[in-house]
This record gives C-alpha cells, structure tokens and sequence, in this order.
C-alpha cells in the first residue's frame, strides 16, 4: 500500500491556534451575564454535613445562586458520587457551591457559609481500611465491589511446584497527581429548558450521560461541547463541576463558569492509584518461568470512578507479559479517604509494570542470567500464552485476556528487545567515571499495553456539492493529536490532501457518538470508523464519477485530489467536478463500529533501556542515555508519535524520582497540592531519549496502527529503578525513588523520611 | 461587571500589544485578570495563578513576567506585549513557525507562555546553547513533556530569525 498521507509529518490539527492564542480552552470562554462559580471544599477528611446555614452568604450583594446537599437533585453522576451529598469522604470533596457576579464576590460568599460538621473516624491506609471495625466510607464496606479482581490461568499453586526458585518481593507505589497545565473548568448555559455545558473533557458523550443521570434531564435536552483541552492524561473524568455549574446556572437564570484553583486540580481532580503491590514468581534453574503471581491492594481513595478497571489493568503485564502457563492475579480496591483515584495515563501499567519487571530484574540476577537475555527468552510470543481459549470463536477477543490459546494480531516485542539493545549497547561496557562517588548503572524493562481497540464508535464524512470534505467525529482531542491522525487517515481514504479534510469534533449536537479518549483507544476506534466511512463514500464518488470518465468504478482510483482511471492517469477529474454532479446538496457516508477482531488480541509493546549516574553525596538521579523502542503497529503520524512519547517517558520520570501526592496521616489533609511541591519534571530534567519504532503493520488496527499514547508510560519506573539498582546495590521498592530515598538506602542511618 | 466596587478602584492606561486602554481597575487584579477577563485576551493562560507554572508569561518591556504575579495597576504605562502581538496580519513570527513545524507542543496550554519567553531569550541572547536555552525556558512547566520538541523549535526559531 503506498501512502501519501499517513506516515507522513503534518501539521498538528490546531497547533496553529493554540500558538497565535486564538484557541480557546473552556476556562477562555464567556456569555453574556456570565457568573463566576466557586466550590467550597471540606477541610476534614471524613465528615457529616448537618447543616448549612446559607443567609450570609445570599445577602451579599452580587451572589445569584447557592447549592448545598439539602436542596440539589438527586440524580447521581456515578453510583457513589450524588452531585452533592451529607457525607464528606476526603480532604477536598465538594461541599457546597455559589455563582457570584465576580470570582472575588464567589470566594467571599464561600468564606460566608456556616457549615456543621461532625467528625467521622477516618483511614488513609488501604491496608487499614479492610480491617474490622475500619470506618465505612461507603455503604457495604470499604473493599469496592465486595470482593477482589481474581484472575487465574493454569494453576500459579502447580507452577510454583514445579519451580527451582521462588521470588517474592513487595513494591510500594504513591498516589501522584496528572497535573494537567489546564485546570479544570465548565460553562454552563440554560435556553428554554435546555441545558449547553463546555467543559474540558475527554469525552462529550459520556459526560453527557453523567448530566443526565445527575440532573435527571433527558441527554436531549444536554449539549456538551469539547473546546480545546489542555491536556487530560486520561485524568479529566467527570467529577462534580460540570453538575454544579449546571445546577447553579439554573438557579441563577445566567450562566456560570466555575474554573479550578491549581490545588483544586491536585486534590479534587484524580489521582493515579498509590498501590502495594507483592509479585511472586518461580523460575527453573534453565531460566524458564512456571508461575507469575501478583496481588495488588490498591488505594481507591473517597470514590470509585475508574478504580475498577485501573485495577484490573495493573494485572495485565504480570498476566500476559511473559510466556507462562500459570498466571494469577487478585486486586483489590478500597475505598480510602483520601483523594480520588483515577484513570491518568496508563492506568494501572505504570504500577504493575514497576513491581513485575523490578521482580524479574531479581529473577535474572539471581539465576545469574543478564536481564535482557532472560527477556527474550521468556517474552511473550507472537502465537500469546500456552492454553485453550475459552472466548467463544464469534466474540470479539478481549485485549487483555486471561486465557491462552489465543494470538496476538501482530507482536513486535522480540523486535523492540533487539533493536532497542542495539542503540542502547546494552552489551557494551560501562564507562567508569573518574569520581569515585558518582556511580554508573544500566536498566531495562519491557512492556505489553492493551493495543487499541474500545468502545463502539462512529465517524460521518461529507463531500459537498462545492467539493470541499466534511468529517464528524464525537473524539475529543485531548492534547494527544487524535484529530490529526483521524484527519490523516480520512484524507488516506478518500485520495485527497491533509488540508482538504475539515474536521468537526466533540459536540454531542453535531458529531456522532464517540467514546471517551482513554485507554489509548482513540486512533483504533474511531479510526476504524473514519476509515469505514470514507472508505464508502470514496466508493460513493467513485461511482458518481463512471458518468464523466466513462469506465465502471472498479477501474478508478481516488488520489491526490483527483479521479483516476487505473493506468490511464490522463483520464482523471477532480474531486471538485465529480462533486457538483451529487444530486442532492451533500454526500455521506456513516459508520457505526465495534473495533477489535475475533480472531486475535491487539496489544501493543515496547523496550526501555536506560542509563543512569546517581551522584552518591547527594542521592541526585541524572538520565545520561534512554533508548525506547515501541512496537504500536504503523506509525500513522510520526512526528506527533514522537512528541507522545518522549512526552510520555518525561512524564513518567517524575513519577519515579519526584512526584507523590503526600496526605498527613494525623489530619487527613493533603500537604502538597502545588508545582512548588509536587515536583512535576521542568525542562531542566529533560534529557534526549531515542525513540525506535518497530516495524510492524498491524492486520486489524486502522491501516495498521495499535495503540500508542500510554504505552510509554509503563516502563519507565522498573527500567530506570533496574538501573539505579545497577548502579548503587542496592534494591529501591518504593517510588519515587527521590535523592532522600536513595541517600537512605546508602546509609541507613543517614537521611531518610521513610 | 463590578457594581457597587468591593475594592479600591484606579482609571488607568494599560498599553497592550501597542494599543492604549483606559481602565477601571480594582487594585486587587491581576495583570492576569485584566487581559483575560476585562480585554478578552485569552492566549495568556492560568495555570496556578501563583508563579509555579509560566503559562501566565507576558513582556513587559523586554523582560517576561508572570502576569498572576503583577497587579494590573503596577502595569500601567508600561509596554505590555502578549502571545496575541505575534502573528502580524496572519503571518507567524518565526519563533511561532518553529514551534509549529517542530510540533513544539501538544495541548497548547502552555505554549504562549513557552513563547513569550523564547522571544525574549532570542531578542537578548539570539544564539544560544542548549543549556541556555533550558535556563530561560526552566520557569514554564510543560505536562505534556514535549521538552524535547520545544528546545528544537527553540533552536530552529534562533538559526530562523539569524537567516532573515
């Protein structure tokens, strides 16, 4: 297949706005009369809310609307999260709200509100939080759900048997915010009984359902509309403010925008999942694996969101990453009061891959046996897991199956091992540096991510009569690039030019359903359906065009704009020609899909090898080479690949040396909701990474694309954490693995918090 | 939008991207505040509004500055230049066209800030290192991490503008 679109660099779908500030993001938006909305928080981690007494605050002046769990619908936007309620459950949940004619006037109205509080007993520690007589956070006890995710294939008690060693070894990981530069914000409009919401979200459709459960509103009566968002990192899931500003737009027959404070973003936002995660594993003297098991407590924090399937995807790297008949893992996920768990970036990989390929690194060592060999003799291969499938032959195939039996659609891990060694020089000796306190370490992990597929989802493109193309996706773009790759691969289809597609995105009045941008599902499903739809309307002009070049329409090809008779390229029309001869004003094409195949798993894979030198006085960490090679099937837009990525390993640096959301044990407050604090990577930090793509065209994914955004993610704590190991002896279990921990872990006596 | 005024209130001359606006205005704002919510000039950004993140980056004068650090009263006067000055006419300056030919950001959120502060590294230093080139640019944070296209477009902005 020659390409002339994909695979080639184009300009970023909107970059141009957003460098000329023209673009805005929802917290630029205003309308006439516009109020401003402001939350007022708990400063207690676990309470009920007697009373609030509201007269103060409605006698200022300028202060149209106050809601309070005494007097708001009572529609849910989740099955444990009203949209407000008489229990507070973490330092930061939403109490009250009021729109002010002014954030001054809306800030001092909140300071105005008498609240009665009586004080809960609370729990911070997973661990804890199961014990008896731990306090209930919610009805029906702490562990969400009721019982853990276990999940098993063959028999992990068999295959430790059959093991020469047995490896046990625990990992600790913290709650660490996504921090999206963009807090989050929501305008809301009431017109005739009929509610418009913009708000920065991943996904226009489902939050348009959380409206209508919350505000009891036929999803008729609700638009939602996706304006730019500066960024989500899967992070921006819908929390209460859409619901509020709704609900006091209503009240004040104006609209309001209620915007977050930076703190607000790190302490009512969501997290992603602090864990203790234990991984036991058996190996044969030979090096071969007989049993991976992990268990996984995971700290759910005050409300589920989307814990459960963060909890199940923590397993999936010690489930599937490496060739063995015996697999199991149980997770478990309790409530806690602290704040919010959430699905940022990976949810749940970067996690279980940290415990599992440190796990592993100790393996090899122990066996005697140099990690990247042990890899590549235990990797999964392309043929999946040993095993009978169980998936019935008709279904679509789970992308993060249990079973074996079943192979993988393409697998490009082999690949990513040797090619990655091979830029790195991972064989290579090691440079010794002059000072004797400055030591050199070398580390790698791999990684296995779900590769794309999702929920169902749906494109409609248009050709007018004046020629020009219309495509209609429900996808939010949330700072990834998902509206360049989808235009890319509707200008591919339809033989036409990258600057030729108009694109139109998340506005549940105008675009086709979609659903939510996580998971690093985007490209794979609403791909397949942009590639589905254009796919039958350039059949469509085809057609149309047999009247003007006089051949049937399987002899003519669409390309550069043009018509073509196949081998007669003189014997062509443009796109513009053909198109005034659509009958009516416009032609479509629609298409409603459910990605996926049923004959094989899609994941995608990677490599990470990473050198580093760890200053011995100062405990400082410095990134002196990262090689990381990624198996994400065709690589559909390369340029915004490589930002993804590079992007992604910077992002996840952080969260191995600096970042922890820190909530007092004694008080239940959290203690660093700041950049100041909560130490986000800067440009200083950054180092150059060497990004390999695998070369590999995947057979189901949208002209051969798998996933690509969160995959880089998972690999970054155990690879770098391998080489701090490498470097200084000695094992750290517990992330981030800051200048302190290291220090501590020197010396135990010096340094040290832990 | 302020009726009855809560705050002390100055009538002053904020001069914008070459343009003079007589003001009304609180003395509690922010030079932040006042572009956004009085001016509409909405390609300076919030990120913490506390000097943590750059988003907020303006000139003043030769110099960029946090805007949610200045009050708009101490801005009067002075030449305020915001990310809305660059493009002339639709025509990109070159540090913008190097941003968006390196894809030198993804979200967007904190590029005006990024290159506020790039165009006044290059007005004062128009070669620099990359090390240079990290200090300058070591007050905005960028979630997105796409540091590593940011300094090439920082690079490519500098040998640009030395080519014209």
């Amino acid at each position: 297949m020659t390409l002339d679109v994909v695979g080639q660099k184009v300009e970023r779908r909107g970059l141009r706005e957003k460098l000329t500030g023209e673009a805005r993001y929802s917290a630029d938006l205003k309308l006439p009369g516009m109020l401003y909305g402001a939350v007022l928080r708990s400063p207690h981690p676990h309470a009920n809310v007697l009373s609030i007494d509201t007269s103060a605050a409605a006698s200022q002046p300028g202060v149209h609307a106050i809601v309070t769990p005494f007097d708001v619908p009572a529609g849910r936007i989740d099955g444990d999260l009203p949209i407000l309620d008489t229990r507070v459950r973490y330092e930061g949940d939403e109490v009250a709200a009021v729109a002010a004619d002014s954030p001054e006037r809306a800030a001092e109205a909140l300071s105005l509100l008498n609240v009665e509080y009586e004080f809960l007993p609370f729990v911070l520690d997973a661990d804890a939080a199961v014990q008896p007589g731990a306090p209930e956070i919610h009805p029906g006890g702490n562990l969400v759900g009721g019982q853990p995710i276990s999940l098993e294939r063959g028999s992990v008690e068999q295959g430790f048997v059959e093991a020469d060693l047995v490896l046990e070894e625990e990992y600790l990981v913290p709650p660490h915010g996504p921090a999206a530069l963009e807090p989050r914000a929501a305008l809301a409009s009431w017109e005739a009984g009929k509610l418009t919401v913009w708000k920065s979200t991943r996904g226009v459709h489902p939050d348009r359902a959380a409206l209508s459960r919350a505000l009891q509103l036929p999803e008729s009566d609700i638009t939602v509309i996706g304006p730019y968002l500066g960024a989500g990192f899967g992070s921006k899931d819908e929390s209460r403010t859409a619901s509020l500003a709704a609900v006091l737009s209503q009240r004040a027959g104006r609209p309001v925008r209620i915007e977050f404070g930076r703190r607000e973003e790190f302490v009512s936002g969501r997290t992603r999942h602090g864990a203790r995660i234990r991984t036991k594993v058996g190996v044969k003297a030979d090096g071969t694996i007989t049993a991976v098991h992990t268990t996984a407590y995971v700290d759910c924090g005050a409300y589920a969101a989307s814990g459960p399937g963060v909890t199940r995807r923590l397993g999936q790297g010690s489930l599937y990453l490496y060739r063995c008949p015996n697999a199991r893992y149980d997770g478990h996920l309790v409530y806690t009061n602290r704040p919010v768990g959430g699905s940022y970036r990976a949810l749940g990989a970067p996690q279980g891959h940290f415990a599992l390929e440190s796990t592993m690194d100790r393996a090899a060592e122990t066996l005697g046996m140099d990690p990247l060999e042990f890899r590549l003799k235990n990797r999964v291969p392309p043929e999946g897991q040993p095993g009978i499938r169980t998936t019935p032959a008709d279904a679509i195939v789970d992308t993060q199956p249990v079973e074996g039996g079943i192979p993988f659609s393409s697998n490009g891990l082999e690949q990513c091992l040797i090619e990655g060694a091979s830029a790195f020089g991972w064989g290579a000796p090691k440079q010794a540096l002059p000072d004797p306190t400055r030591k050199i370490g070398r580390g790698m992990a791999m990684l296995i991510y779900r590769g794309g597929p999702g929920n169902r989802s749906s494109a409609d493109v248009r050709l007018s009569r004046d020629g020009s193309i219309n495509l209609l996706v429900g996808t939010m773009d949330v700072g990834e690039g998902a509206e360049t790759v989808l235009a890319q691969l509707a200008a591919e289809t339809l033989g036409v030019g990258y600057d030729d597609v108009n694109l139109v995105s998340a506005d549940t009045s105008l675009t086709p359903t979609a659903p939510i941008t996580a998971g690093s599902t985007a490209t794979f499903s609403t791909g397949t359906a942009v590639v589905q739809a254009a796919g039958e309307l350039r059949d469509k002009i085809l057609e149309l065009a047999t009247v003007g070049l006089e051949v049937s329409a399987d002899q003519l090809e669409a390309r550069g704009g043009h018509i073509y008779v196949q081998g007669a390229p003189e014997r062509r029309m443009s796109l513009a020609e053909v198109a005034r001869h659509i009958p009516g004003d416009e032609m479509t094409a629609y298409a409603e899909i459910v990605p996926g195949s049923t004959e094989y798993i899609v994941n995608a894979f990677g490599a990470h090898f990473v050198e580093v030198e760890v200053d011995t006085l100062t405990g400082k960490v410095y990134i002196r080479r990262y090689v990381a090679a990624h198996d994400s099937g065709r690589i559909l837009s390369p340029a915004a690949a490589l930002n993804q990525v590079e992007g992604g390993i910077s992002q996840m640096l952080g969260y191995t040396l600096s970042e922890e959301l820190i909530t007092d044990g004694p008080t239940g407050i959290t203690l660093n909701g700041s950049f100041l604090e909560h130490k986000c990577p800067s440009i200083l930090d950054y180092n150059d990474i060497q990004v390999i793509f695998a070369d590999i065209v995947d057979p189901v994914g949208p002209m051969g694309a798998k996933s690509l955004g969160e995959p880089p993610c998972a690999a970054v704590a155990p690879a770098v954490a391998n080489a701090i190991y490498d470097a200084i002896g000695v094992r750290i279990k517990e992330l981030p693995i800051t200048p302190d921990a290291i220090l501590h872990a020197l010396d135990p006596s010096a340094g040290g918090s832990a | 939008m302020q009726e009855p005024s809560d705050s002390p209130i100055s009538t002053i001359t904020l001069q914008v991207n070459g343009v003079d606006h007589r003001l009304d205005v609180e003395h509690r704002w922010t030079l932040l505040y006042v572009l956004r919510e009085v001016l509409d000039l909405t390609g300076s950004k919030v990120g913490c509004d506390r000097a943590e993140c750059g988003a907020c980056t303006v000139l003043l004068g030769d110099l960029p500055v946090y805007a949610c650090q200045m009050l708009a009263v101490q801005a009067a006067g002075r030449p305020i230049l915001t990310v809305e000055s660059l493009a002339q006419d639709g025509a990109l300056d070159p540090v913008q066209q190097a941003f968006l030919d390196e894809d030198g950001g993804q979200c967007g959120y904190c590029s005006p800030g990024f290159l506020m502060t790039t165009k006044a590294l290059l007005d004062s230093n128009p070669d620099p290192t990359e090390q240079e080139i990290k200090f300058a640019l070591a007050g905005n944070l960028c979630r997105c991490n796409a540091y590593g296209r940011i300094i090439t477009a920082v690079k490519a902005a500098a040998a640009q503008r030395k080519a014209s």
